[in-house]
């Protein structure tokens, strides 16, 4: 135990330490921080814009003409056109003024309140053709009621009759809790690789800088691995814990410009009962794969040759965020359902399944129990490969041989 | 102390690395573990540190199995290697506590051994930034971080400069005038020479000879004399001596001639037949081989 928090503690204040690591941690709170700024930034935005748009408002129209087929049909067009659009005769003149630049858009109505518009350019974001079309269309509704002998106010109240109703979820509304549930997946996943790699790089290091003979011959090789893991585990949970807490008072700070609909999200879906599922199966999954890396750090000799060996478990968590992917959209699926109590993929599928259903007890417990079975038989494991590993230089040798040997290497 | 290696057998796959060897080490007493290259030094020496498991024998320290987790132990493996991008003082303060220390000590120990070997100024500078012979400096110092009662050197003199070498040879001379525990590989006989009372010499997995390094010397120059001119040719005399002493082997060595009498005892004749030809004499005695000569000689006849 001794042992284990030396190594614990210098590989935490090492990892802590690292430039790169606080770069990116810095970088990765500010990112936080302007995302849940987001709603604020964009009112900001808007409201200028909105002011811009009334501003503009008058010279945008007079780059507008029309051409009517007559003066009754330009006087019921007032409400859409305004009280004095710039009208010429022909379609021909239009044309001519479109090309000459002196007006961006032209209207050729007819008399049954169709039209044309003409442009000489059009961008992509104008909208002008078919906000001339909801107009003509709303006139036009507008006389058909009055033609069936009711007035526009009595039509509306027709059209929007209420029908008393609601909606009662019992358990979860996927509507609302999916989008937090894959954001907090996508965390677990860059977590996973991020602090994955880091593991798998220390101890490969170590091996290739021969660091690794000094270590084993100075403690246990179970204090070694348990303490690095650890200390990895501990970096990650404090790293993206600051990340968390900014974009947690991000959120909180600029509660009061978010749609209403992603409040409820962030509030529907952080349930007691889903944060417990969500730390224990992303915590122990975490630590899972952990070894997994530090297992396979061990059995490379050579950094460069780390890629390669890594690459089974990264196929892996590559499986399970796949799994959690489709476990979004079919959460009570027998492939669901599988893959969210089998270990390896059971960190992303179980959160994600608990995040847009309740899972039922029966799922939850044999799939706890089993990751922390696999977790206990991985660090076995890992501390068992990684003293084969300080033995074992040079020649690549197969996985399966690897873990025969392993196990079969008696004492410490 | 006394470390016992007992009939050690150690295999690579199909091939058999060290045959059975055997030999012991006693505290006080420096002991050189010679052979060439891929003798099987650094194999008996991580066999004896329990980096591997040999696959019969054992190693008993006081007649007891040695466990090395369990003895305050200094360790400097043949392929050093320390973290290169952290600082000297944090590392040694580290390797010193997983070998037991606490904190504090850690830190006295680490301190000490930096100062000692002259690098104080480095103290908080990445290993990776001190040059070449700094580096090894401190990864010799990790080996004798909490005053170990064993030390195990490999190939500690690889690599090291004179003045370096100097210093370490002093410090391993400390360690053995103490009563400590000291074994160490190399194939640098002068160095061993200088340090050692005991060798064991290796090769191919097979122990060739081990004891009291002087004791071997006299028992090597056993029946043996040695001459060299003031004014001669040695060629010359060596001819007119082997006319003159069919029994005696004759060895031209370095300006000088070796004479092995094997067991004859025609020392005093010689004397006089070297009187009688007037021959000038330089030197004239009881051969003493070098510890090269002896390991040149034991590993020609084995090879």
């Amino acid at each position: 135990m001794k042992h284990f928090l030396t190594v614990f503690r210098y590989e935490l204040k090492t990892q802590l330490l690292k430039k790169a690591g606080i770069v990116a941690m810095v970088v990765m709170m500010v990112l936080a921080l302007a995302g849940t700024s987001l709603p604020r930034i964009i009112a900001l935005f808007d409201t200028d814009k909105q002011a811009a748009v009334e501003e503009t408002a008058p010279e945008t129209a007079a780059k507008i003409a029309y051409v009517f087929p007559d003066e009754a049909t330009k006087a019921l067009l007032a409400p859409v056109t305004g009280p004095m659009p710039l009208v010429m005769d022909l379609r021909e003149d239009l044309v001519k003024a479109l090309q000459e630049g002196s007006i961006e858009v032209g209207f050729v109505v007819t008399a049954d309140l169709g039209y044309e518009a003409i442009y000489q350019d059009r961008s992509m974001y104008d909208t002008r053709d078919s906000d001339f079309a909801a107009a003509l269309s709303r006139l036009k509704k507008e006389q058909l009621i009055l033609s069936h002998g009711l007035t526009t106010a009595e039509f509306n109240a027709i059209e929007n009759t209420q029908i008393k109703g609601a909606t009662t979820v019992l358990g979860k509304n996927s509507g609302t809790t999916y989008w937090l549930s894959f954001i907090l997946m996508l965390m677990v996943y860059m977590i996973v690789l991020l602090y994955g790699a880091t593991v798998s790089s220390i101890i490969a290091r170590e091996k290739d800088s021969r660091t690794m003979e000094i270590l084993i011959t100075s403690t246990r090789p179970s204090a070694l691995i348990l303490g690095k893991v650890a200390a990895a585990g501990v970096a990650a949970i404090i790293q993206f814990g600051m990340v968390v807490l900014t974009a947690y008072i991000g959120f909180q700070i600029n509660k009061s410009t978010y749609p209403e609909m992603i409040v409820m999200m962030v509030s529907g879906t952080l349930t007691t009962s889903y944060l417990l599922t969500f730390l224990f199966f992303s915590f122990f999954g975490f630590i899972l794969y952990l070894f997994l890396y530090a297992a396979l750090g061990s059995t490379v000799s050579k950094m460069e040759d780390l890629g390669s060996a890594t690459g089974l478990v990264q196929f892996l968590f590559i499986f399970g965020y796949i799994m959690a992917s489709i476990a979004a959209q079919t959460p009570n699926s027998s492939l669901a359902v599988v893959s969210s109590i089998i270990p390896f993929s059971a960190i992303m599928v179980m959160p994600m399944r608990a995040g847009v259903i309740t899972v039922p007890w029966g799922q939850l417990l044999p799939a706890g129990v089993l990751m922390l079975v696999f977790v206990a038989f991985f660090a076995y494991l890992s501390i068992k490969i990684y003293r084969w590993g300080s033995l074992n230089y040079g020649n690549k040798t197969k996985l399966s041989r690897i873990v025969r040997e392993a196990l079969r290497r008696e004492g410490r | 102390m006394k470390l016992q290696v007992q009939d050690i057998k150690k295999s690579f796959g199909e091939k058999e690395i060290l045959h059975g060897i055997s030999f012991e080490v006693v505290s006080g007493r420096a002991m050189g573990f010679l052979g060439r290259n891929g003798a099987g030094k650094s194999t008996t020496i991580r066999c004896l540190m329990d980096v591997f498991r040999q696959d019969s024998g054992q190693f008993l320290l006081d007649g007891q199995v040695f466990k090395p987790w369990e003895k305050r132990i200094g360790y400097l493996p043949e392929e050093r290697g320390m973290y290169q991008k952290n600082d000297v003082l944090g590392q040694l303060t580290y390797f010193a506590m997983l070998r037991g220390a606490n904190k504090a000590d850690a830190l006295k120990t680490a301190h000490y051994w930096i100062d000692y070997f002259g690098l104080g100024d480095y103290k908080k500078k990445k290993l990776e930034t001190l040059s070449k012979g700094n580096q090894q400096k401190i990864q010799i110092a990790q080996a004798f971080l909490n005053e170990p009662d064993i030390l195990v050197l490999d190939e500690p003199f690889s690599g090291l400069d004179p003045v370096n070498a100097q210093v370490f040879k002093d410090t391993i001379a400390n360690f053995v005038k103490e009563g400590k525990l000291v074994i160490f590989s190399s194939h640098q006989m002068s160095y061993v020479e200088e340090v050692c009372d005991d060798v064991t010499l290796i090769h191919e997995g097979h122990i060739l000879l081990t004891g009291d390094l002087k004791q071997i010397k006299r028992q090597e120059g056993q029946d043996k004399l040695q001459l060299s001119l003031a004014e001669g040719s040695l060629e010359a005399l060596k001819q007119q001596l082997a006319a003159a002493f069919a029994k005696v082997d004759i060895t031209l060595v370095n300006n000088s001639l070796i004479l092995d009498t094997q067991g004859t005892n025609l020392q005093a004749q010689l004397m006089a037949w070297l009187a009688k030809e007037e021959v000038k004499l330089r030197s004239f005695g009881l051969y003493e081989p070098s510890l090269t000569d002896i390991f040149i000689q034991k590993v020609g006849e084995h090879a």
